[in-house]
Order: C-alpha cells, then structure tokens, then sequence
C-alpha cells in the first residue's frame, strides 16, 4: 500500500497514476485522516507526504509518525514547491525530498517501486 | 526597511501562488500518454510554458536569499553563460518567429559574478526583447569589453521604453514590477528580476531608448583571475 497525501487532488491524483500497478494507492488531502488510517491497519510501504497542508501540515505528520516506533521505519518521501537545500529530514524517515516542480512521473514510479 | 520587506514578502506570497498550479500544469502534460504528432506538440507546449514560468517563479524567491547574501561570487565565462542561454532560447525564438542574433566582440574574459544570477539576468532580458520585438523582427545580444568591465547588451526591435521604467533603469534597477502600458501583457517582471541580480551582483543596469526599441544592458566588472591568463 503507498499513501499520498496532498491537499491538492489533482496532483494527488498524478502521483497516484504514476504509481499505478506497482502497489495500491490510498488518497488523502489532509494529515488528520492519514493519521487515523495508520491506526490498527496493515502500514504502508510508503508514503508520498506534501508540507504545506490544509491543517496540520506535514512536519506535523512526520512528529506524529517519528512517535512510534513502527510507524517511524515506513518511508517518506517529501513532494514539495518548497526550498528544502540544506535540509537534513532523514530522523523523519524522509528517503528523498521532490520538487513538485521538477520531479518525474518515472522519478516518482522509481521511488513506488523501490519501496513496495 | 519596512517597505522592502513587505515588498519580498507579497513577491515570496505571489511566487508560491504561482508555482503550485504551474507545477500541476506540468505533471500533467509529463502524464499524457504517447500521442499522434499534434498531441505531442501540445505536450511539449505545456512543459515549456510552464517550466518557464516556474523559472521566473524561482528567480522570485531567490530575491529572498539574496537578503541574506546566500550567493556565491566567482569568476564567469561570460561567453559561455551567453551561449547557454541562447541555446536554450532559440527554439522559443523560432517557434515565435522572431530572430535572436548574437555578437562576441569581446576577449572571452572572466567576470566576477555569480552564475546563476547572471544566467537570470541575461534570460530575462533576451524573454523580454523576445515578447516585445514584432513578428519576424530580432533580438540582439551583443557581448563587449570595456577597461575593466565588460557589458552584455540585448537590443530588441519593439516599441519604445516607457519613461517611467527608463528612469528607473537609470537609476540603476526596477523597484517593483509594475505594469508596463505600453508594452501590453508585461508586469515588467523579467526587468525587476533582472535589476535586482545585477544589483546584488554589484553590476550596473541600464537602459537606452531608441527610436525603434530599447536596449537594455548589464556591466559586469572583469575577473582580476582573468589577468593571470591573458
């Protein structure tokens, strides 16, 4: 299972076309409900996480999910318009950081398939 | 002080309004699966205009780092960073039917600069003489020394400067983007971004009007690394 979480549906929807085939894909456009979904249910081998959310954001999500020490090994990779350079997210479990405004549908696959 | 700030702030908050969308845009047209001639057109169409778009989007939060001196000086083939943009233009140029010809007149120098922000500098001047030159007309980019600077120029072939920009290209760099009346669908971005890498450059922008279009220049002083070579 991949989760994407993105308050923008449209690119939510991207990442999860690039992906399709590789592993199922649950949508969400909000941190809060990412959260509740991981409760009690079967972790997902990774996760495509936005920053700036309707909400709480994404740093939020990475606290909550760095809480626990399952929910800590599942893999993230942060997609963002966000300047990150110098950043070092990896006590998030963050694997990569993606430019939404760079990144690949073949680069955002790679990571999909890498992982699940 | 103040002001300046405020005026990065709306800048960083139109950027990033600005950036989302376009980054959409572009995943979208990367998504469209293989198409006929006409499709594929479209295709690259739309990864361009907005990879563009997002170039001039990043220029604009740059300006922040630019607060903080988060810049690199360093001596700069002049000459290459030239030929790089314009690789990257011509397609645009011919696609819109205008001519982009280039004059070297000088010794290949080094200047100091940083090479990012020069890149801007000159990109945003040629997309600028670009939108503003008539169908079939060209656009000029002329490279020359002079003692201990060498000046990159971009003429175009468009209708002539406004005033009120001529000013303040005078005076060394655009304050803000304003509209542009006479030179319609321009907020005059490609200028401010412009003046403002130069300025943090320590290089010197200006403006000549002529009759028939504007030349817009930027004076960048020699590498003194460059005398250990010539």
């Amino acid at each position: 299972m991949i989760y994407v979480i993105d308050d923008d549906e449209i690119m939510a929807g991207c990442i999860a076309r690039a992906c399709e085939g590789v592993d199922a894909v649950r949508v969400f456009d909000n941190a809060i409900e990412a959260v509740q979904a991981l409760d009690g249910a079967k972790l997902p081998n990774l996760i495509f996480l936005d920053i700036l959310l309707t909400g709480p954001d994404g740093f939020t999500f990475l606290n909550e999910l760095a809480s626990y020490v399952d929910t800590a090994k599942v893999p993230v990779v942060v997609v963002s318009s966000l300047d990150f350079a110098g950043w070092d997210l990896r006590v998030y479990g963050v694997v990569e950081v993606l430019d939404k405004a760079t990144m690949t549908p073949e680069e955002i696959r790679s990571y999909a398939e890498e992982y699940c | 002080m103040g002001g300046m700030e405020s005026e990065v702030d709306g800048i960083l908050v139109a950027a990033h309004e600005l950036k989302a969308p376009l980054a959409v845009l572009r995943q979208l047209a990367l998504g469209l699966p293989g198409m006929d001639v006409g499709g594929e057109q479209m295709r690259s169409e739309m990864v361009s205009v907005s990879e563009r778009a997002i170039r001039q989007v990043n220029d604009l939060t740059r300006i922040r780092r630019l607060e903080d001196g988060l810049f690199v000086m360093e001596p700069v083939a002049i000459r290459a960073v030239c030929d790089e943009v314009t690789a990257e233009l011509t397609c645009l140029f011919n696609y819109n039917q205008r001519d982009l010809c280039i004059k070297y007149s000088n010794r290949a120098r080094l200047v100091t600069a940083n090479r990012d922000l020069l890149k801007s500098v000159v990109y945003n001047f040629l997309l600028n003489a670009m939108h503003y030159s008539g169908e079939g007309a060209r656009a000029e980019l002329l490279v020359r020394d002079f003692h201990d600077r060498v000046k990159v120029v971009v003429r175009d072939y468009g209708p002539a400067l406004p005033m009120d920009v001529w000013r303040e290209m005078k005076q060394g760099w655009v304050k803000r983007p304003t509209s542009i009346a006479m030179r319609p669908g321009s907020s005059g971005l490609g200028l401010y971004i412009a003046s403002r890498f130069a300025r943090a450059m320590g290089a010197k922008v200006g403006a000549v009007r002529h009759r028939d279009g504007t030349s817009f220049y930027v004076e960048l002083l020699t590498s003194k690394q460059a005398s250990l070579w010539t």
